[in-house]
């Protein structure tokens, strides 16, 4: 049992995960990762609770009448339940050209025992090593939003999806069937990543689709416009959706640990840079570290939980994170 | 602006000299200016070397980077231009730059680099007392300003060395020290010499000492004479001539004049006695050669004979030309060496060539062996008998007796048979009178006495082998050139005359017989005499010619083709030598192409043989005082003739006891002593009880003190450039010796610093450049 348990909380590794080309079973086996050793299990999902109860009134519906409390009191006495909702779960993925950027590579070493805790699964989901491409923050997005989906359609949540990049260029209305997250996997999979990023105008237009109350978990790099980010979460959470950003950054970008003279050429049309990193490191890392707190600080005043994520670290954070805000939803 | 002060500018005006004087190494600096593009070739290439990434938060990138523009630029040629600095001024330091005390960056200079060679004149004229309220003479002075010069000198960076110009020159302080304290001692330790200036051996000693020191890169040369026509008109000028160009290639000259203008010196030149003999049984002439170097006014000359004032002496009107004083008819009570002294009481600044002294060598009796060729001659007939009548004539018989000869000579006659017995030593010559030939022992033994300073005298006969001559005596230098063939003039026909004219030009063995009439040197008959071939390259004088036939005389000696009167069809043929003198060793050696008797000529009948006979006698034994007659800086050599009874002391005129080595047997002496330095009458101890004096005189041709401006040092020394200076130093002067500082140790520290800098720039600093976007 603890093997088992070890094996699977391997899969929260990026470059584990790197390993495994189907990405619905990549989001499978993190949230086994996830849960596995959790006291609760997550798929006694969320029934009708009792509240309270209250004298009848003229006009209440009869069938919330107790009947049993009237049979032993005499006393006609409604049955209070907290409101029965359906959690919808919104994953907001970029597919910028930025989020194509990644530089953690896979695991080297062959896992013997990774085809064996796919539990039957063809060995044809497995990438060959040689061709295993570099971890990017989309992949990281990705999984993360795959595994959220999977976590809230086994706990009967609708999910939907919305990939962006300068334009919505897809969105999966929220739902609750089993089928649908195989749509959003799919979805995921084939979304090419070639143009700019329109954070806020994007966000704008969802704010307009989304007509329930949703909980909307944003992955993004975030290298946009920060007026256009705030325009857009703002609108968000004036339609009193729950917001969950998360900022997925590659180690790279985080450490910059360049030494040579090198070009750097700028993705999104960006141009290029000749120089040597070590001079431009500090005011670098100052920049965006800066642009990170600019963020974190205008999340927090509206109310959203912010994460920055290291594509190269485990994705249990987001996960866990991810829970813990559900929880703090459905009370 | 590195040199304000023109005189002191280290940086000459000409490019090309510029950069060889500025640096000791140039070549460093070349390669230092090379090297330093370097670091640009290297920026360049790496701007062509770099890697590519693909950079998504290119966003952040440029804000950085426009942020940090002007500092980046900056930081990126401060490195650039460190880097470049840094090898610059390594070469720089290398290549040991100089510069003048006056720049700005001389300040920072910890220590110069240099060689001064200071040449001080101590010659005997610097001890012209030069009326300097410090310094009594011009040597004190001379002395003086080379310690303020080497007080200008930088310990630790400059190198002196002191050369001293009295002949022969020496090095005080070589190699050249950087002890300037030790300097200082060696100029402390320069005394007055007594001999002439050697400027030639020390300005070689000085070019030696800059070949040695070529790391040395400034090279100065100091010379500090008295400025005196005998310090730099000597027959050393062309040499000096020649020399002073390739010095100022490796130094810069400067000179100092010690001398006074108008300076004058009275000296005596010679003491010396009028005929080559001096003996008992003679009234004696001594001369004494004066002269006035310079405007003085007159001298009294006083004569003295062994500390014994002689009458004689007076005044001195001195010339243009040096004037020539007898004291006549002095006489000596007895034979052996005295001490004759000529002193000046003059006024003059120099005394230390005021008195000459002359030790002369008084014949009391003069031992001669004369070897008889000619065998069973009767009495007066062979030529041995003839020359001893005429060299010790009896005297006039006396009631009383005594001594057959008032001669000083005491010929002793032998035959040639017996000359293998005899002591030669124990005469003071040797007369063959036609002997026939010698065996090579007794030649070898006759060469060994000339060499030791007796004479021989040859004369011809019937009985002379001339192959024999050629073969045994030719090769030991016992006659002049070889014997060729007798010629003998024809039976009908008068004989051969001597080449004699009494108002002619003669030779100093014939000076006697000067302006005299009928001597019979002209009219003597000459029947026959062996002809000897002179090569003209000989080192032999020529007494007296036979005058070819036909031919009118010309005086004594008679080189071919010299005078004659005109017309006369025989006056340049050539003459054949009748009386040869040549030296061998400290002897001579005189050869009489004839016979000493009648045989072959007439001459002995003639009045003025005895004399002659004499005069060749005298002048073949006149050098036997010459090695007790020295001059200062020379050794005493003492002969190996010399009778000595022990062990042999010399004593100065201090009465200093002055060690003397023996010599190996077989040399040219017996002992030998150092240079005898001081001058002044010294004596030698033969032995228990007798002493031999000395005389050691200051080289008379020291004594010209006359002074010669700058511009006739500047043509001594080849027209090379010279800084002229008068007897002190002037501030410019001193300013002179600041200029070759040394940076090289700045320059490397600056090296470290910026290589420090550097490093620390190089950790922090990088490159950008951004390309597009």
């Amino acid at each position: 049992m603890n093997n088992e348990q070890t094996n699977y909380r391997k899969y929260l590794d990026p470059r584990t995960l790197a390993r495994i080309g189907s990405l619905d079973l990549r989001a499978r086996l993190i949230v086994e990762g996830l849960m596995t050793g959790m006291h609760r299990s997550p798929y006694q999902g969320a029934s009708v609770e009792f509240a309270q109860h209250r004298p009848y009134v003229p006009g209440d519906d009869i069938r919330r009448v107790d009947w049993k409390v009237l049979g032993k009191s005499d006393r006609v006495f409604l049955k209070q339940y907290i409101e029965e909702t359906n959690l919808h779960l919104i994953c907001v993925v970029d597919a910028s050209e930025s989020m194509g950027y990644g530089t953690v590579e896979p695991a080297r070493a062959a896992d013997p025992g990774l085809a064996g805790d796919l539990k039957g699964a063809v060995s044809s989901v497995l990438a060959p090593q040689s061709s295993a491409g570099t971890w990017t923050k989309f992949d990281h997005a990705t999984a993360i939003a795959a595994s959220l989906a999977y976590m809230a359609i086994q706990q009967q949540d609708s999910v939907g999806l919305a990939v962006f990049d300068r334009e919505l260029k897809k969105y999966l209305k929220p739902s609750n069937s089993p089928a649908q997250w195989k749509t959003l996997t799919q979805e995921l999979t084939v979304v090419p990543r070639t143009a700019k990023t329109g954070t806020g105008h994007v966000l704008d237009q969802l704010a307009e689709k989304l007509t329930h109350r949703s909980l909307v978990v944003i992955l993004s790099d975030f290298f946009d416009d920060m007026a256009g980010i705030q325009q857009g979460l703002r609108h968000l959470r004036y339609k009193k959706h729950e917001l969950m950003v998360f900022q997925v950054l590659d180690p790279m970008e985080v450490e910059f640990p360049f030494d040579d003279v090198t070009l750097f050429q700028g993705l999104e049309g960006l141009g290029d840079l000749l120089t040597e990193p070590r001079a431009l490191r500090e005011g670098y890392l100052e920049q965006l570290n800066g642009f990170t707190e600019e963020l974190k600080k205008m999340c927090r005043g509206m109310h959203i939980d912010f994460t920055r994520m290291n594509s190269g670290e485990s994705l249990d954070v987001a996960l866990s994170n991810f829970l813990a805000t559900r929880a703090a939803t459905m009370k | 602006m590195l040199c304000t002060d023109a005189f002191t500018c280290h940086w000459p005006l000409t490019t090309g000299r510029s950069l060889a004087a500025g640096f000791i190494t140039p070549g460093f600096a070349i390669a230092g200016l090379l090297l330093a593009g370097i670091p640009i070739l290297i920026h360049i290439l790496n701007r062509r070397r770099y890697k590519t990434v693909q950079w998504a938060a290119m966003e952040f990138l440029l804000r950085a980077m426009r942020k940090n523009r002007r500092r980046l630029k900056f930081e990126q040629w401060i490195l650039l231009a460190t880097r470049c600095l840094v090898l610059l001024l390594a070469g720089i330091a290398l290549a040991r730059p100089l510069g003048c005390r006056d720049s700005a960056i001389a300040s920072m200079a910890g220590t110069r680099s240099g060689l001064h060679v200071i040449v001080i004149d101590n010659s005997y004229s610097t001890a012209y007392e030069g009326d300097r309220t410090n310094a009594r003479t011009h040597l004190d002075r001379g002395k003086q300003l080379a310690k303020e010069l080497i007080d200008t000198f930088q310990a630790g960076g400059e190198a002196v060395a002191i050369i001293t110009a009295s002949r022969p020159a020496a090095s005080v302080l070589s190699p050249a020290t950087y002890d300037l304290q030790a300097a200082r001692g060696g100029v402390d330790r320069v005394q007055q010499a007594y001999g002439s200036t050697d400027l030639l051996g020390a300005l070689r000693a000085a070019q030696a000492i800059a070949n040695a020191e070529k790391t040395l890169g400034q090279r100065r040369l100091y010379l500090i004479t008295d400025g005196t026509r005998s310090a730099w008109e000597t027959p050393d000028a062309a040499a000096i001539k020649q020399l002073g160009p390739e010095l100022a290639r490796q130094y810069r000259v400067a000179h100092f004049h010690l001398g006074k203008a108008g300076q004058w010196n009275q000296v005596a030149l010679d003491v010396k006695p009028a005929g080559n003999l001096v003996s008992t049984r003679l009234n004696n002439d001594l001369t004494a050669r004066l002269h006035s170097f310079g405007q003085g006014p007159d001298a009294l000359l006083q004569w003295k004979l062994d500390d014994s004032v002689l009458p004689g002496g007076g005044q001195v009107r001195f010339g243009a030309e040096p004037v020539t004083l007898a004291q006549p008819g002095a006489s000596f009570r007895a034979g052996g060496a005295h001490v004759v002294s000529a002193g000046l009481v003059t006024q003059d600044r120099l005394k230390i060539d005021d008195t000459r002294h002359r030790v002369l060598d008084v014949a009391s009796e003069m031992k001669v062996l004369i070897v008889e060729g000619e065998r069973g001659m009767s009495k007066l007939g062979g030529s041995g008998a003839f020359l001893e009548l005429a060299l010790a004539p009896p005297r006039e018989a006396t009631a009383e007796g005594g001594a057959k000869t008032d001669s000083y000579v005491a010929p002793e006659v032998v035959s040639d048979l017996e000359l293998g017995n005899k002591v030669l030593t124990d005469y003071r010559a040797v007369i063959l009178a036609g002997v026939a030939q010698l065996t090579a022992a007794q030649a070898d033994q006759l060469a060994l006495f000339v060499k030791q300073g007796g004479g021989l005298i040859t004369f011809m006969g019937e009985p002379v082998v001339g192959d024999s001559y050629n073969q045994v005596l030719l090769p030991r230098g016992l006659v002049p050139g070889p014997l060729t063939k007798r010629v003998s003039a024809a039976a009908d026909q008068n004989g051969f005359l001597f080449d004699f004219k009494p108002h002619g030009s003669l030779h100093p063995l014939l000076g006697l017989f000067s302006a005299q009439e009928k001597t019979g040197l002209d009219t003597a008959q000459i029947f026959t005499y062996w002809q000897i071939d002179l090569k003209p390259d000989a080192k032999v004088e020529r007494v007296l010619d036979y005058l070819p036939t036909g031919a009118t005389a010309t005086g004594g000696a008679g080189a071919a083709g010299a005078g004659g009167g005109s017309g006369n069809a025989n006056a340049s043929a050539p003459r054949d030598p009748a009386i040869v003198l040549h030296t061998l060793g400290q002897g001579h050696v005189i050869t009489f192409t004839t016979t000493a008797n009648a045989e072959w000529t007439s001459f002995p009948a003639k009045p003025s043989y005895v004399a002659l006979m004499h005069e060749l006698l005298a002048g073949s034994i006149g050098a036997g005082d010459r090695w007790m007659n020295l001059t200062a800086g020379e050794p005493l050599m003492v002969p190996r003739n010399l009778k000595l009874t022990g062990s042999p002391t010399l004593f100065d005129p201090q009465q200093k006891e002055i060690v003397l080595e023996p010599l190996p047997a077989g040399g040219p002496g017996a002992y030998r002593s150092g240079p005898l330095v001081r001058p002044g009458v010294y004596r030698l101890s033969t032995g228990a009880s007798s002493s031999l004096p000395i005389a050691v005189n200051v080289p008379p041709e020291e004594a010209d003190v006359r002074t010669l401006d700058n511009n006739a040092v500047k043509r001594a020394l080849g027209d090379v450039d010279v800084e002229f200076h008068a007897d002190t130093l002037p501030p410019a002067a001193a300013e002179v010796n600041r200029a070759g500082t040394d940076f090289g140790w700045p320059f490397m520290l600056a090296v470290l610093l910026f290589v420090a800098g550097e490093s620390f720039m190089a950790m922090r600093f990088g490159h950008y450049r951004r390309t597009s976007g």
